[in-house]
């Protein structure tokens, strides 16, 4: 079904339960199911513990699923590990630490990002080529990183790493971003800028992304589609036009509609 | 002062001995540095390069081929400890002290013996300098040449798209996941690497004092680690050029240190007692300063 029409991401009934048998059970994810059309930039939202994470997690690979499929561009990859799904699938972790290494240079993490879902060899990590690249992938971000190409990341701050994460993470164009709360251990002003940086890149490329996020303003704002996620289940799936009419305030409403029918039904 | 005199004796060979131990300090760098990752397998794969190195040359085989060969052993026992570390999820401390008490009985299995006596046999040290192996500062000026090409082979290995991912492993694995690196490949061959010159290190080793021992891998784990943290103390750590010399730099500093030492007076036997308070005071020297900084 996924194959006939153009969909780039396909999530079936995919679930996922830890600690399985014990007193510690949690049933994460319950049956999660949405597609997302190609260039669809889609918010996550949900409660604390409502299966966000783990459902991003499923997605990149850091948790395999019980059940289910997750394919991309009609590719099922719910068995790949982490790091083959990387060839279609990137990420800007919520900690702006997770996502460079620190011990390593600017130009250093961004030539890892570009050989990205190619075979690594025994070149030169960096050549001339790839610093143009560079410098002109990190100049629209204004913080003046073209410039520092051999400075340690561990001296930039975490705006500017997260920055960084961004452009790591769309330098090779993925078949689907993830975006994981990138901007919720910012400073509002290194928020601003992370987020522009975002729809800019997102927008240019026609990127299909998922973001997860916990701020209204942004889930209202940002992106053509809005998935609600609770107790491990998509409760909300707004297409364009009905998200185009929510409001934070609607979507307060929205959430406590739906809690309140699932503990009735229950 | 007689001390002085004592010294200067024993400078020459204090030289040498710090130059054949620089290999394998840069065996134990690597682990705890590039990768993250204590590992302690050095203490079983410097016995192991120079058990495969003397058994090679009493049956008659040349250095050079000896040493090709300890250098690949070396990757086996290194790459074992990563394969335990990463499918039994044993802690890569455990899983090296697992390895190298396993190579304990390996190496006397190689050798037939516990040691092996290499007087009668070339060397590189006979075939590149003279007959009787050349004198200490001749020995240590042929080492130095050898680990400048080591070295200068590290530094460009660790710059290539292979050697920048390693790097990016050591430093965060979820991201390297995430930028599509088999981590678990790259511990392996990092470790290999490691058990590479570890393994170079014994070989070179037992040519230099012309015999091989089972236990002459005992306390060269600390060693390495004096030599890497006193190296990094005088070069710095902040590029990956000074973290390579830093190992270097360390092993010929501690064997004047040792010399010093040893002139003034003290055994031989104590040497390893001051050793351990000297890895103990740099690391415990961060926690002090910062009590110090909060009280102060």
């Amino acid at each position: 079904m996924s194959n006939n029409h153009r969909t780039a991401v396909a999530v079936e009934g995919v679930q996922r339960t830890f600690h399985p048998g014990t007193v510690q059970e949690k049933r994460a994810l319950r049956g999660i199911d949405f597609e997302l059309e190609p260039g669809d930039f889609a918010v996550v939202i949900g409660s604390n513990g409502a299966g966000k994470s783990t459902l991003l997690n499923a997605l990149a690979g850091e948790i395999s699923v019980d059940s289910g499929h997750i394919s991309v561009d009609g590719i099922q990859i719910q068995s790949w590990p982490t790091h083959r799904r990387a060839r279609l699938v990137s990420r800007v972790f919520q900690d702006p630490m997770m996502g460079t290494a620190a011990a390593l240079t600017i130009e250093e993490n961004l030539s890892i990002a570009r050989r990205r879902g190619h075979r690594r060899n025994l070149r030169l990590s960096i050549r001339n080529d790839d610093r143009r690249v560079f410098r002109e992938r990190l100049a629209p971000l204004g913080l003046g990183l073209e410039n520092r190409l051999t400075d340690r990341v561990d001296l930039l701050s975490g705006g500017q790493r997260q920055s960084l994460t961004l452009i790591m993470a769309t330098l090779n164009q993925p078949r689907l971003l993830l975006l994981d709360e990138h901007t919720a251990a910012l400073d509002p002003r290194a928020a601003e800028l992370v987020m522009n940086a975002t729809t800019q890149t997102v927008e240019e490329h026609h990127t299909t992304t998922l973001m997860v996020t916990h701020n209204m303003n942004h889930a209202i704002t940002f992106g053509n589609r809005l998935l609600m996620i609770h107790e491990g289940r998509v409760i909300f799936n707004a297409g364009a036009e009905e998200k185009s009419k929510l409001t934070a305030s609607g979507l307060v409403d929205r959430f406590h509609d739906a809690v309140s029918d699932r503990m009735v039904l229950n | 002062m007689e001390f002085i005199s004592v010294y200067l004796n024993l400078f020459p060979v204090s030289l040498a001995q710090g130059a054949v131990y620089a290999f394998v300090a840069l065996g134990v760098m690597i682990p705890f540095r590039v990768l993250s990752l204590p590992d302690l397998t050095s203490e079983g794969t410097f016995p192991l390069g120079g058990a495969v190195l003397a058994t090679l040359l009493a049956a008659g085989y040349n250095p050079v081929l000896g040493l090709v060969v300890a250098i690949l052993a070396g990757v086996v026992a290194g790459g074992a400890t990563a394969i335990i570390h990463l499918l039994l999820k044993i802690p890569s401390l455990l899983a090296g002290i697992i390895v190298l008490t396993m190579l304990f009985s390996i190496n006397i299995r190689i050798m037939g013996k516990p040691n092996t006596a290499l007087f009668d046999f070339d060397t590189i040290f006979t075939q590149l300098l003279n007959a009787d192996g050349g004198a200490p500062l001749s020995q240590f000026a042929l080492l130095m040449v050898i680990i400048l090409l080591v070295c200068g082979a590290l530094f460009w290995f660790l710059h290539t798209e292979i050697g920048v991912a390693l790097r990016s492993v050591g430093a965060n694995q979820m991201m390297s996941r995430a930028q599509g690196l088999a981590t678990g490949w790259y511990i392996v061959g990092g470790l290999g690497l490691a058990g590479a010159l570890s393994a170079f290190g014994g070989a070179v080793m037992a040519q230099y004092q012309s015999y091989a021992d089972v236990t002459m891998g005992a306390g060269v784990l600390i060693i390495g680690l004096a030599a890497t943290i006193l190296g990094e103390a005088i070069v710095g750590n902040k590029n990956l050029a000074r973290q390579i010399a830093a190992p270097v730099v360390g092993a010929l500093i501690y064997f004047q240190v040792v010399a010093l030492a040893l002139a003034l007076g003290l055994r031989p036997s104590d040497l390893r007692l001051l050793t351990g308070i000297f890895v103990l005071c740099t690391l415990a020297a961060p926690l002090i300063a910062r009590r110090l900084a909060r009280s102060g």
